[in-house]
């Protein structure tokens, strides 16, 4: 298996499915595409339709997008248990990964992943403020109803833990002061070996994207 | 699970009133619809309430691996994808606003719906129906508004035949409530 992606400091849909195989130990190659000023990552037509990373190659056919790779992946490998084991617990599972998926766009658009970055305060507009509540919400419920099995969002990792996890870079990046219970949940996410190693070769990175870097002129 | 007879009861929520809000939270901890509630449990998003129901009724994926990964790749790629469309094409069952909304962006992503269309199996993207054609049933009808020609005709007359099509569609129609911000081009 392939797993293409982009820059590790600013690609937090790529970050999501290899921190999932990295913390699960699943063998993959990692193919690193850079970004333009833009974000488009060149060359990413070779391996993708849709132009953009990530992608798992998997028996040369191209699996995109992070959500639909880490559904493959956790049907791959189904000792693994990607997903967590109870039913009702991989509903929410799901339904937070989704939600993600598709949402949050203040939180995305206004602090951008920048791992290596500090911009503390940056990018609080009242609908991030919500985005970044509702986060908390979400963190706090799955801690309260799973924290007796382990410190992650459903005890022991999950496909819902990589998927948060470029949300605990940012919250690190822009300084979000948070309730003991997600701060907590926050340094677990950091400690992965997976996540660590991510962020180590995300801060060696010296590419500069401007699309992605609205805060740079308060940080040179 | 109208395509594949799994019972469900229905509850319609009135979108834009001043009440929804509160009536969403109701049902729907991310204050979003749709919302489906089961076995004393909650899931919420389209695309989460999908693969929930494919681990009840495995039709609902393609069944050859990586055809399924292909239709959970295309899948995921409408859920998080395809802003213009959603934006200058919205949704909007009952109006004819042939023409309208194809800015450059617009076209362009009605361009990757055609190619992903063109690569159809049989009679659904996928020879059977399967989750993939769902996700893509809202694009039939925003094609059908807008008139948008083009991209695999035979798709949209096997999509809009499709019973539980018919039936969401002569709902549409009746809904007395019309709402200014979506009829985008009075």
């Amino acid at each position: 298996m392939q797993l293409i992606i982009g820059n590790k400091n600013y690609s937090s849909w790529s970050m999501r499915p290899w921190v999932l195989l990295r913390e699960a130990g699943i063998a993959f190659e990692e193919v690193q595409l850079k970004f333009d000023d833009t974000g488009h990552a060149k060359g990413a037509e070779r391996y993708s339709p849709t132009g953009k990373v990530p992608v798992l190659v998997i028996d040369g056919e191209p699996v995109w997008d992070s959500l639909a790779i880490c559904e493959s992946v956790a049907e791959r490998y189904p000792e693994k248990q990607l997903w967590p084991a109870d039913a009702r617990a991989r509903r929410v599972a799901r339904s937070i990964c989704a939600e993600m998926h598709s949402g949050f766009q203040a939180l995305r658009g206004e602090m951008p992943m920048n791992i290596r970055s500090r911009h503390p305060g940056k990018g609080r507009s009242p609908e991030s403020q919500r985005d970044i509540e509702r986060v908390v919400q979400i963190w706090t419920t799955c801690l309260d109803r799973h924290g007796a099995l382990g410190p992650l969002l459903f005890g022991r990792f999950s496909i819902a833990d990589a998927y948060y996890a470029p949300v605990v870079t940012r919250f690190q990046t822009y300084a979000v002061s948070l309730p003991p219970a997600a701060q907590a949940y926050c340094d677990a996410v950091l400690a992965l070996r997976a996540v660590r190693e991510w962020m180590d070769a995300a801060r060696r990175e010296t590419e500069f994207v401007a699309g992605d870097e609205p805060y740079a002129s308060d940080h040179r | 699970m109208k395509v594949y007879g799994m019972p469900f009861d229905e509850k319609r929520i009135h979108l834009y009133a001043p009440s929804s809000k509160a009536e969403i939270l109701r049902y729907s901890p991310a204050g979003k619809v749709p919302v489906l509630h089961d076995e004393g449990t909650v899931v919420w998003d389209s695309l989460a309430i999908l693969e929930y129901l494919a681990e009840r009724e495995p039709r609902l994926w393609p069944r050859a691996a990586a055809e399924r990964a292909r239709a959970r790749a295309i899948s995921a790629e409408m859920h998080a994808g395809f802003a213009k469309l959603r934006e200058h094409m919205s949704m909007n069952i009952r109006k004819r606003y042939p023409g309208k909304g194809r800015t450059p962006e617009v076209l362009a992503e009605i361009g990757r719906i055609s190619a992903i269309w063109g690569e159809a199996k049989g009679p659904f993207l996928f020879g059977e129906f399967s989750a993939a054609d769902a996700m893509y049933a809202p694009v039939v009808l925003r094609f059908r508004t807008y008139a948008v020609e083009g991209p695999n005709r035979r798709y949209m007359d096997t999509m809009l035949a499709l019973p539980a099509m018919r039936e969401w569609i002569e709902a549409a129609e009746r809904e007395p409530e019309s709402i200014p911000e979506l009829d985008l081009y009075e």
